[in-house]
């Protein structure tokens, strides 16, 4: 356990280097909350829904917020696979799986909270209908908090498997940009999910894509009320237990047939 | 006209050693196609809860959206070079070897590189084109097809001058770029829905800075029969022209740029 742990703080060291390209990305991800804030708007003027738009503000902005949790983002494994360096990787007296959940959990937690943090200050200073608004309850909140934390697990182990499956095809651009569109479009980057129609969303908000923001977004808004979270963090629970044991399979076949690639 | 004919030689070629693996390109054009074909996705679960846009119609919404993709995916098409990864090319330090040769820099910028998965990402633009012409039952006249020709063909030009922006930003500083990325994929996500639809700091941004409005969507209002502002036709066929002028500016700033280059060694 102390050497995931280890893993997970370097990790963390190394992240907070490049804090000046940080800025950059900050706010040129600001100014896309804007604009998918006013096209909601626009479209509310025409035709007001029952969700209202204070909602569908709060849930673009806190989708901007942790944008970074959704991408996969560890090009360095990806090339590691590439190359062959991953051998080094297979020396060390580690169990891979752990190795590498800590490496991702950590990339993604600091990765999305040196950015949520600066953006989700500036959106509650947004007027009214155009920025962040409070949560429905303290309770709400609360719930909010644990259901992120349960969907960053969820995802975590998720994009393990993706890494696993990587080590199984050599190009694996495609597959890639594949499962990067799925997270985008099921966790509601692209649509907010409340804005899906009502009949998919009873089948999308139980995939493993929206537990990781959808689903603590719900909670926050109060769209899903505090009555409801034990359902919830219920399906959470199974989704990162079944991802993560389906992940640990996955990852000892690889190690059984692995052929490392490079020379 | 040497400048054009090495151009194209070099085009053919990458095409030629981009398809020496059908499998992986088969892959990544699939993966791209799946990509625009969730943006478009996107559209069309937004008409089928919200109807409309303002005064924009359904078929009105999937033009324009078809406007954007076509314009940017074929930028991103040919001009790969420069929207790709520019900035790399400085930190590598490989622009050395392109100030050896004797042709201009962003002439074997642009012979560099080319990305033909994008014709996916243009399939799906040209397919929201069709249907949006079919839904809004566009009549069509050769001045519209012309018009249209222009905008397109003028906001390839718009989009390479966003990305020269990047490009100068780059050569000046070899730190964090991502703030063009506003202007040019925000542009893009906004931009491919109407503009008269955003407040006016966000409209002036699309008509001033990064001028997408004036040309593509004066041109696709005038085609749908709806001008943008009231404005009369002929403006169509001028307001365009600022893509143009866009790039004109950042040629000549890139060409300037390009003489306090100093190579990053290594």
């Amino acid at each position: 356990m102390k050497a995931y742990l280890s893993v997970f703080r370097m990790r963390w060291r190394m992240e907070l280097q490049y804090r000046g390209a940080v800025v950059g990305g900050i706010i040129c991800q600001v100014f896309f909350g804007l604009i998918l804030v006013a096209l909601y708007r626009a479209l509310y003027q025409s035709k007001p829904q029952t969700m209202p738009m204070e909602s569908v503000a709060t849930y673009v902005w806190l989708q901007q917020a942790f944008f970074r949790m959704l991408l996969a983002s560890d090009a360095d494994l990806l090339d590691k696979i590439r190359t062959g360096a991953i051998a080094y990787d297979l020396c060390r007296p580690l169990q891979l799986y752990g190795y590498y959940y800590a490496r991702i959990l950590a990339q993604k937690l600091l990765g999305s909270l040196l950015r949520a943090a600066p953006m989700l200050a500036f959106a509650s200073l947004l007027p009214a209908g155009w920025g962040l608004h409070l949560p429905a309850s303290p309770a709400g909140l609360a719930l909010a908090l644990v259901g992120l934390a349960l969907g960053l697990l969820c995802v975590c182990a998720l994009e393990n498997i993706t890494m696993g499956f990587t080590m199984r095809t050599l190009d694996s651009r495609g597959v890639q940009a594949m499962l990067n569109l799925m997270m985008m479009t099921l966790s509601g980057n692209i649509l907010p999910l409340t804005l899906f129609p009502d009949s998919w969303q009873r089948v999308i908000t139980l995939l493993p894509y929206a537990q990781l923001l959808d689903a603590p977004i719900r909670l926050y808004t109060g769209q899903w009320l505090p009555a409801d979270a034990p359902r919830i963090l219920m399906t959470q629970l199974l989704w990162t237990a079944a991802l993560v044991f389906l992940g640990l399979m996955l990852w000892k076949r690889n190690q059984q047939r692995l052929v490392i690639q490079g020379g | 006209m040497n400048t054009i004919k090495l151009y194209f030689r070099s085009m053919a070629m990458l095409l030629k050693s981009q398809l020496q693996y059908p499998a992986s390109f088969f892959m990544q054009t699939l993966a791209q196609l799946v990509m625009e074909g969730g943006e478009m996705l996107a559209v069309i679960l937004i008409v089928d809860r919200f109807g409309r846009l303002g005064q924009w119609m359904p078929g009105d919404l999937f033009f324009f959206f078809g406007m954007m993709s076509v314009t940017f995916y074929l930028t991103e098409f040919f001009g790969r070079g420069v929207t790709g990864n520019f900035s790399s090319l400085v930190r590598s330090g490989q622009l050395d070897t392109l100030l050896l040769r004797p042709r201009g820099v962003l002439t074997q910028v642009l012979c560099s590189a080319i990305d033909p998965r994008r014709v996916s990402c243009i399939a799906v633009g040209v397919a929201a084109l069709v249907i949006g012409s079919g839904m809004s039952k566009v009549q069509w006249t050769v001045l519209k097809g012309l018009a249209m020709a222009e905008s397109i063909l003028l906001g390839v030009l718009l989009v390479l001058g966003l990305f020269l922006i990047e490009a100068v930003f780059s050569i000046h500083s070899v730190k964090s770029v991502e703030l063009v990325n506003a202007l040019t994929y925000g542009g893009r996500s906004a931009c491919q829905y109407p503009i008269d639809i955003f407040p006016r700091p966000l409209r002036l941004i699309f008509t001033v800075v990064a001028p997408f409005a004036l040309t593509l969507h004066v041109p696709a209002a005038y085609i749908l029969g709806k001008p943008l502002y009231g404005w009369p036709d002929w403006t169509a066929f001028v307001t365009p022209l600022a893509g143009a002028a866009l790039f004109a500016v950042m040629y000549a700033v890139f060409q300037r740029a390009m003489r306090f280059y100093r190579s990053t060694g290594s």
